[in-house]
């Protein structure tokens, strides 16, 4: 079996991991680091950065940078007004079930922007494993839905993975964690990162990873906390800032939160706004206490779920950077009890462990297994607008369901299915997962016919439906509408379009490997000017090289590799015979220095005679 | 294949959890879709609608109630709750009255207490019903008893369960209450 390669495609930061030798191994970009920061930044002329150089842009291109954008995975306008207020981002009009993000005229879907983050992992993996890497395993919060979930498969499809299995985040890093060794025991896996929370309760025995509950908030992560320290400037500054104030804003506030963790003490200072104040720890802590206990109060929840008490808890786990916060660490140490795991890196253990899944997939493995859930109830519309539950949350998956449905009129040969995930007790209050039609029901007297629909959530948590009108055993034809997300049409079609961007991607590449090298370039021409020897060309050398020089500083600016590759090629020839006087001089002088060595070292005597 | 055959049990109602655990960790290990990812179409499809079933089969029979409706369906018994008697829905209705004070915040700490005791009691009396009718079942399954005596025990089974559903109802309620 080809290689699969772990992704933790994350909020704030991704990763992709593979194991080697039965050891799991994050795979660092080509810059040498291993998280690629979840950035993407949409250039003029159609170029496209993500990770590190897209992270650059953020303040001094806030429209076309765009991050965070799994807080929009699987959500329509409805879910994200709040958050489009303190973000700097284009909406399209046509955003009600999808969202969608302007960028120079052309419409993003989030799983369209997540697919750039997905290709960059794709390509460092086979940059580093020399091979062609296709599938994937990839991580999703928890308490993802099903829109989510499949935006996230979705998002892997158009960057040309097969992605063979969602993972959850916290599930994986039990796994990393290596804690198969224990034979026995309870383990509760708390995940706070970036954009989301989830805490999922395990039970370990001999190689089986049991998930017993799982609870969450896909909305609440170290995102909120920024924005809390965001809404404390905004109160307190003098002058009202402008929306393009906000990436400077959040950097100030993000590094003030990041120093928290470790001082004491820190200073939250945004010249551009002259605004600057001291926050004590001491007031951090009262700041995100609410948030904070947000996060406790989905634990019990898990708990409550598991039939366990807090006391009945082995192991505590923590992933994702917002568990370096201090306050976060005391009080879930104060909840179960327990000190928690915190040796492997919080922001690498997610994709450690769906490495460590991915080898399970792939053969290796076979003395693991882990048994997720479904984080949500499943259910169906029924009369009066109610909610009827088909299969509960924190059921082990894959599951599935069957439901009888019949005709109320006499010859009806259509009946109309909505399905739904939440625990409330109304339609309105739960989230809409889909809508189909039984079609072609034969014509029959009304309660007559008997549909039987199969209803499966697969080892994704993603959903899929089969009928069946059981009189004729005829199969229904089922075309499900997803209510938030993509349908496999749109999805074909934006993989036919992210071929333009393999090739844009490549162009891009060049064009900043040619501007690097104008940076070389232009350094040493820089110094030869300077140098004694520049005076030993004739003027009209002189002349050519400096125009040579101005002409490739102006070319670089332009996002054409091929022209700056021709100023690069006219300012080389113009600095041919400087650099080859530049370097005689140094032979010269370097034989000169070798000499006085060379008598230095052949006086070896003159030494001993002195001891 | 029905839950019980899927774990090799016959139609009982007292089960071992930890025997069940065992079985289902060990057909878990057999034909989990993660063992399946290199395999062909069918045998991937095959391989999870094994798992969703013994999955699904696991969900039902660890959990009592759970367990009993689905014997009580298989047999062509259906709990009802519109088939309760008169006085039981009286009981029932003054009950979610206090109830409803409770969660509008109008109820004294006492009420509270007096009322959350009265329906742990009568979960607890709806349980050791649910523990003395089951364990009359699986006796009748062993010795082999007539049709009608089964049958007879399968209506009392039902009606045990259609009156729970109340009771669980007004568990699930405390248990929200602000």
């Amino acid at each position: 079996m080809p290689r699969i390669v772990g992704i933790d495609l994350g909020t704030t930061n991704s990763l992709v991991a593979i194991v080697e030798n039965g050891i799991p191994r994050v795979i660092p970009g080509l810059d040498g680091h291993n998280l690629v920061p979840s950035v993407i930044y949409f250039g003029e002329n159609g170029e496209v950065l993500v990770g590190n150089p897209a992270k650059e842009k953020l303040i001094e291109k806030p429209k076309n940078t765009i991050f965070s954008i799994k807080r929009f995975m699987g959500k329509g306008m409805a879910d994200v007004r709040g958050d489009l207020a303190l973000l700097p981002f284009d909406v399209s009009a046509q955003s009600e079930n999808i969202l969608k993000l302007k960028v120079f005229g052309r419409d993003y879907t989030p799983p369209e922007i997540s697919a750039f983050v997905l290709r960059e992992l794709k390509r460092n993996a086979e940059a580093a494993l020399g091979e062609e890497i296709i599938n994937a395993v990839i991580t999703v919060p928890a308490y993802f839905n099903d829109a989510q979930r499949q935006a996230t498969k979705d998002a892997g499809r158009i960057a040309g993975l097969d992605v063979l299995r969602i993972v959850n985040e916290p599930t994986a890093a039990s796994l990393a964690y290596g804690l198969q060794e224990r034979r026995q025991g309870i383990v509760a896996v708390y995940d706070f990162d970036g954009g989301t929370f989830d805490v999922s309760i395990l039970k370990l025995s001999e190689g089986i990873f049991e998930v017993l509950s799982t609870s969450g908030d896909t909305h609440l992560g170290g995102d909120d906390i920024d924005e809390q320290l965001m809404r404390l400037v905004l109160g307190e500054s003098k002058t009202s800032p402008d929306p393009r104030d906000f990436p400077s804003i959040r950097k100030a506030t993000n590094k003030a939160k990041e120093d928290l963790s470790s001082a004491d003490e820190t200073e939250i200072s945004i010249p551009s706004l002259g605004y600057s104040r001291k926050l004590a720890r001491k007031e951090f802590d009262t700041l995100i206490e609410p948030t904070v206990e947000r996060t406790l109060k989905s634990c019990r929840q898990a708990l409550q779920d598991a039939g366990l008490q807090s006391a009945a808890v082995d192991e505590v786990v923590m992933v994702g950077g917002s568990t370096r916060i201090p306050l976060v660490r005391s009080r879930v140490q104060e909840l179960f009890g327990r000190v928690p795991h915190t040796s492997l890196n919080p922001d690498e253990v997610v994709a450690l462990g769906a490495a460590v899944q991915a080898d399970i997939l792939a053969g290796g493995k076979r003395d693991m297994l882990l048994l997720d859930v479904t984080p949500l109830s499943l259910g169906i519309e029924t009369m009066g607008g109610v909610m009827s539950k088909i299969i509960p949350r924190n059921s082990t998956i894959p599951a599935s369901a069957s439901e009888l449905f019949t005709t109320f009129v006499e010859g009806q040969t259509n009946v109309k299915v909505h399905v739904l995930q939440g625990e409330r007790e109304l339609v309105q209050d739960c989230r809409s997962l889909a809508q189909f039609d039984l079609k072609d029901i034969p014509p029959m007297p009304a309660g007559l016919p008997r549909i039987e629909v199969k209803f499966l959530i697969d080892a994704d948590g993603i959903l899929s439906v089969a009928a069946q009108e059981q009189r004729t055993g005829k199969y229904q034809s089922v075309e499900v509408k997803p209510t938030y997300g993509l349908t496999d049409e749109e999805v074909e079609r934006m993989i036919l379009e992210s071929f333009e961007y393999a090739e844009s991607d490549i162009e891009a590449r060049e064009v900043i490997e040619a501007r690097n090298e104008s940076e070389t370039v232009l350094t040493a021409t820089d110094k030869g000017v300077k140098s004694e020897q520049f005076a030993n060309l004739s003027v009209d050398e002189q002349n050519e090289l400096i125009a040579a020089a101005a002409h490739l500083r102006e070319t670089v600016k332009v996002d054409d590799h091929r022209a700056i590759r021709e100023a690069i090629e006219r300012l080389s020839h113009a600095t041919q015979r400087l650099a080859e006087m530049i370097m005689n001089s140094a032979i010269e002088k370097a034989l000169k220095n070798k000499r006085v060595r060379e008598v230095d070292t052949d006086e070896p005597t003159d030494h001993l005679d002195k001891h | 294949m029905n839950y019980f055959e899927v774990f090799g049990l016959p139609k009982i109602l007292k089960i071992d959890l930890k025997a069940l655990e065992r079985t289902f960790h060990e057909l878990s290990r057999k034909y989990h879709p993660d063992y399946f990812a290199a395999a062909a179409p069918e045998e991937r499809q095959n391989a999870l609608q094994l798992t969703a079933t013994l999955n699904d089969a696991y969900r039902t029979l660890r959990h009592p109630v759970r367990r009993t409706e689905y014997l009580v369906n298989l047999e062509g018994f259906k709990p009802d709750g519109s088939k309760v008697p008169k006085s039981f829905l009286m009981e029932v209705f003054e009950i979610n009255e206090q109830l409803e004070e409770v969660m509008a915040g109008s109820a004294t700490p006492e009420q509270i207490a007096a009322l959350t005791r009265e329906i742990e009691e009568r979960g607890a009396r709806f349980e050791s019903q649910l523990e003395a009718a089951s364990m009359e079942w699986d006796k009748l399954v062993e010795s082999n008893a007539s049709e009608t005596q089964r049958k007879q025990q399968l209506t009392t089974l039902t009606e045990i369960l259609s009156e729970s559903s109340y009771i669980r109802n007004l568990q699930r309620e405390l248990e929200e209450k602000p």
